[in-house]
């Protein structure tokens, strides 16, 4: 029998639940992963600290990793444990990353089955090791059947019916060649395609937990005029990233910055301040604010402790909630300040952007809400939406690749072979398409036949 | 009466395109064969169009050729025009096409079966088979004579139970003029093989000197003929290598005194008389219950289904050198004979044209294909093996390629050998049979280059390479042509290296190949080789990136591909395997797990089961 020579990735340890979490890769490419991320040749069974950076140098935490020559391994390939912060959102980054770097996510059980077609296990728990792919499948299928019930099957069958028309014109052509069909037309082809292009982009991109893991949660630093809010910004980066001015209304547009507090990485956006009655140039800095806070997962709401409270645009409040927001009582440094002068629905921070006190705790609390928000994600959701993302993320690269043949008017049978790679990525979502839907809507949509 | 007391190796029943290859690939690899016709007068008949080859199809017959058929070259001395389709594209999608000497195609295959050493060809309807045991052992006759035969091959086509249709007239036969073999179902069905009904249709022929070419439109053939055998791996002998006898054989030089079709349209008038008298149609009035093949729509759907569709191409097919007759391509039709006339009168050229032959629908048996095995044998009957359109395939190449398959299978099955399975990756022939046992059809299956994953590896001049090892194993060549063929895939492989690795002005040859679109100055050297080697070498060198894209994906299948399952398998008792998943299995029953990834309904994580299953080693009965 012959083995897979592929290398596969998933997490080792159940999402959200323990402080640490454990990304597991295993098969022949792994030494040379471990080389290529850590800089470092693998020493067997000695854990080392290092930091992750991903493929593009950034740095997604600082992590363990353990290195096991095959056949001593719990495969019998080589294989890596990466240990990272028990953020989800973490060990998310590490997976895409893994699977940027050439490995493909690992199916359900597959490191029991790698394990046992390996000789790692004895013969009588082939068994086991059957139920065991059956329960992580089903377990996998349930969550992947909940979400292609909603909006994301709904998307899916949409990319997939544009992706099967487009299909259907080309292999027509192919195919038929004696028939009277109207003249290949390759530019609305190509504009199809662009289209589908667009739609795989955005559905990649508009997935909420998509965004949040490819960039951080995005965290809207807002409040009034000279509250502090790029004071704010600047301490949290630990250097002076945004112009800090006396003169109110000096941040018009906005600005943004990556952190990572704790195990979450956040997309900081210091904003133009919130004034109640704002000049035009100061206009259309709040109007960017109020775009940003619209899409915000996180708002740090900076309140100058020495003011009495504020009131924020209707638009801008009607998002925040106890779930989402921290009040931020600044500048306590000052002995004007009166920071318990109200009470908030929302937890609240006193601090002061310029000596920095009360940032521990400040620290504290953004941790918590991030905390809560990945509680949302659920467990195997997060396996799934990897897979999601691979798949779509491939299903991309081969329509990159349609449309540049296409656009250089390179043979269209090679344009099919890449759009069959964008057809077989989206089954990976949907489950398997069979070409013949492809000959279905040909039959359907041009008269053919001698 | 008992024909003959020791029985033949194989008995191929019916003389149609797969009937013919799969008698000679049996007698040639030694196998005393016996071919039963019902007539002799009418052995490998187009009963439809009078061409062979076009897209994917032309791929198939240059495939039968490099497994020593006999399509291709038959096609190629008998051909009346010869047209590469798809220029425009690339290699891999281009496909030859001919319009042959219908009758000249028969005499010259007729005079060959005459002429094949360990071959008899005798005359007599099947009306049964003989089983002991469960196996086969025979076939009885119309003539109250039975044959002996360790093997049968049924290859009816659309005789089995064959009812024609010409508006609400209805005759029995598979074929205008031929007889219906109505018992022969009955003995399948006897045998535990389900039987199911197709349809497909023809249409009317009329007298080329009827019609008015004058404003229609010439497509001739191609001023470079592109043939189906290779002759470049052949010697004088092996391209006639039945004349060795010394005996006159008809055909010419191929692409030789080329013919022309021609074009026409329908017009509003048409598709009035045919929207007046749907009601009358075979297939509107509710008389015919089989699937007809949605390619090759009647006249009927075309008006119902793309009424938007001003006008429908027609094309005038001349049916030989010495004959008058023309078939109309694309009016397919089972409306009654009186609509037919008024109809092809309402087209342009054909006011006046005189009609031969009506158009007719037929409906016929066939048996699912998924009864069968890889090799083309019965799964629920031992040494009965059946190709063509009795599996539900439409077309002559597909028949051809199946019969061919089912000949060679047989006639090793008499010696004990494993039989011969071509894979999905190496060739049509093998995408054809894959899906035919694997998922079936439901409407006369045709091949389509689409339905084909590795389609850029089979272009059609590399066909003799991609089955040399078939060719080989299973002794289907002759040892100068298997010699000659070895030459060449070293020479391409030679001039593949060389370009890849010499360098001139500092870019490789074969970087410059990719560059250019049109073809750059090569070593003389290498312009030398003959256009087989030069035009494969190319191709390779060209598409490299996708070629190799293309074989990496294979060898990722095969790892699955080779696992076999062992035939005790109870898919209702493994652990872990879903209930619907089992159900599937149980039905199709692969043999082994890249098939069984293929059936709808069963996923990877049953296929994960089922590689621990059968890596354990246990009795997987449980
Ligand atoms: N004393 C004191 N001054 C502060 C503090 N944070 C900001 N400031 C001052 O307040 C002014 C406005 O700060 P800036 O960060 O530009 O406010 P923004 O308009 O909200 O971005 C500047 O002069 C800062 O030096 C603080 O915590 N304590
Ligand atoms: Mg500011």
């Amino acid at each position: 029998m012959s083995f897979p020579s592929d290398t596969i990735a998933a997490l080792a340890t159940p999402v959200g639940t323990s402080a640490i979490a454990v990304v597991r890769a295993s098969g022949p490419q792994v030494a040379a992963l471990v080389t290529g991320i850590f800089g470092e040749t693998p020493l067997p069974r000695a854990a080392s600290r290092a930091d992750y950076k991903d493929v593009r140098g950034l740095l997604v935490d600082d992590v363990l990793f353990t290195f096991f020559a095959g056949p001593n391994s719990f495969t019998g390939e080589d294989t890596v444990e990466i240990s990272c912060h028990g953020n989800p959102f973490i060990a998310q980054k590490i997976l895409e990353d893994l699977f940027a770097r050439g490995c493909r996510p690992a199916e359900a059980g597959e490191f029991s089955k790698r394990a046992f077609l390996n000789g790692r296990m004895d013969l009588s728990q082939a068994e086991a090791v059957m139920d065991l792919i059956h329960a992580h499948s089903e377990r996998a299928l349930t969550a992947a059947n909940q979400q292609l019930r909603g909006a994301l099957g709904r998307q899916m069958d949409a990319l997939i019916s544009q992706l099967i028309n487009i299909l259907a014109r080309i292999e027509a052509y192919i195919d038929f060649p004696e028939e009277d069909l109207p003249a290949e037309d390759r530019v609305s082809v190509l504009r199809e395609l662009e289209r589908l292009k667009t739609d795989t982009g955005r559905l990649l991109a508009t997935s909420h937990y998509g965004t949040m893991l490819r960039d951080g949660i995005k965290t809207v630093i807002l409040g009034e005029p000279n509250a502090g809010k790029s004071s704010l910004l600047n301490r949290l980066v630990g250097r002076d990233r945004a112009l800090v001015s006396a003169e109110p209304g000096t941040t018009r547009d906005y600005l943004e910055e990556r952190i990572l507090v704790g195990p979450h990485a956040l997309r900081l956006i210091d904003t133009a301040g919130l004034n109640s009655s704002p000049s035009a140039l100061e206009k259309h800095g709040i109007d960017k604010t109020i775009e940003q806070a619209a899409e915000a997962d996180l708002f740090l709401w900076v309140i100058d402790a020495t003011h009495p409270l504020p009131s924020l645009p209707s638009s801008v409040a009607a998002r925040l909630s106890s779930a989402n927001t921290i009040a931020v009582f600044n500048k306590i440094d000052l002995p004007t300040a009166h920071p318990d002068s109200a009470p908030r629905n929302f937890p609240a921070v006193k601090i002061s952007a310029l000596t920095g006190v009360g940032f521990d705790s400040f620290h504290v609390e953004i941790a918590r809400l991030a905390d809560s928000f990945q509680a949302e994600c659920g467990d195997e959701l997060i396996a799934i939406n990897s897979r999601h993302a691979y798949a779509l993320e491939r299903a991309n690269q081969c329509l990159d690749s349609a449309v540049e043949k296409l656009d250089a008017d390179i043979a269209t049978e090679l344009v099919a072979s890449d759009l069959r790679g964008t057809l077989d990525a989206f089954g990976q979502i949907s489950g398997r398409i069979d070409h013949e839907k492809v000959l279905d809507q040909l039959f359907a949509s041009f008269c053919i036949g001698k | 009466m008992i024909f003959n007391r020791t029985p033949f190796d194989v008995i191929v029943c019916g003389a149609g395109h797969a009937g013919v290859e799969a008698c000679l690939a049996a007698s040639r690899t030694g196998a005393s064969t016996l071919l039963l016709t019902g007539n002799i007068d009418t052995i490998a008949q187009m009963s439809c169009n009078p061409a062979i080859g076009g897209q994917a199809k032309g791929q198939i017959v240059r495939e039968i050729d490099a497994l020593g058929g006999e399509m291709a070259i038959n096609t190629d001395v008998t051909g009346i025009q010869f047209r590469l389709l798809n220029e425009s594209k690339g290699p891999a999608v281009q496909s030859p096409r001919a319009q042959c000497d219908k009758k000249a195609y028969q005499f010259r295959l007729k005079h060959t079966l005459e002429l094949q050493p360990n071959l008899q060809v005798f005359q007599a309807t099947v009306t049964g088979l003989i089983f002991k045991a469960g196996k086969v052992v025979g076939c009885q006759t119309n003539l109250d004579i039975d044959f002996l035969g360790q093997t049968v091959v049924i290859t009816t086509g659309t005789f089995l139970r064959g009812l024609m249709h010409v508006g609400q007239n209805k005759n029995e036969g598979g074929r205008l003029g031929d007889f219906s073999a109505k018992t022969l179902s009955g003995s399948l069905l006897e045998a535990g093989i389900e039987l199911q009904r197709l349809k497909t249709g023809t249409p009317p022929r009329i007298l080329g000197r009827s019609i008015n070419f004058t404003d229609l439109q010439e497509q001739k053939g191609d001023p470079e003929p592109t043939l189906f055998a290779f002759h470049d791996t052949r010697g004088p002998e092996e391209l006639f290598h039945v004349e060795r006898t010394g005996e006159r054989r008809i055909g010419w030089k191929p692409g030789s005194e080329q013919v022309s079709c021609w074009m026409t349209y329908t017009t509003p008038e048409s598709e009035r008389i045919v929207r007046e008298n749907l009601h009358r149609s075979a297939m509107y009035s509710g008389e015919i219950s089989g699937v007809g093949p949605r390619y090759c729509p009647s006249i009927e759907d075309k008006f119902v289904r793309f009424a938007d569709k001003p006008r429908h191409l027609l094309y005038l097919e001349p049916e030989g050198r010495n004959t008058n007759e023309y078939y109309i391509n694309g009016l397919s039709t089972s409306l009654p004979f009186d609509v037919q006339l008024d109809l092809v009168h309402s087209i342009p050229g054909l006011e006046k044209a005189i009609l031969l032959r009506p158009a007719y629908a037929v409906e016929y048996d066939f048996a699912p294909p998924t009864q069968m095995f890889p090799s083309l044998e019965s799964r629920k009957v031992e040494n009965l093996f059946l190709a063509g359109q009795i599996n539900g395939t439409s077309g002559y190449e597909e028949a051809a390629a199946q019969g061919l398959v089912a000949g060679v299978n047989a006639a090793r099955k008499t010696r004990g050998e494993n039989p011969m399975i071509i894979r999905r990756h190496e060739a049509y022939i093998g995408v054809l049979i894959d899906d035919l046992v694997t998922k079936g059809t439901t409407e006369p299956y045709r091949m389509f280059t689409s339905r084909a994953e590795h389609r850029l590896l089979f272009n059609h001049g590399s066909a003799e390479i991609r089955l040399f090892q078939h060719g080989k194993d299973c002794n289907l060549l002759s040892i100068n042509r298997l010699n000659k063929i070895e030459a060449k895939i070293k020479a391409v492989h030679h001039w593949q290296n060389t370009l890849e690795n010499t360098k001139a002005h500092g870019v490789t040859w074969a970087d410059t190949v990719r560059r250019s679109s049109s073809s750059p100055d090569l070593p003389a050297e290498f312009l030398a080789q003959p256009k087989e080697v030069r035009e494969e070498t190319l191709y390779r060198v060209r598409y490299r990136g996708y070629l190799e894209r293309e074989q990496r994906q294979i060898e990722k299948l095969k790892s699955v591909e080779n696992i076999r399952i062992p035939d005790s398998i109870d898919y209702a008792k493994i652990p872990g395997l879903r209930r619907e998943s089992a159900l599937k299995l149980h039905q199709h029953r692969p043999l082994n797990l890249g098939q069984a990834g293929r059936i709808s309904g069963v996923n990877p994580v049953d296929i994960s089961i089922l590689m621990v299953l059968i890596a354990a080693g246990k009795d997987p009965k449980f």
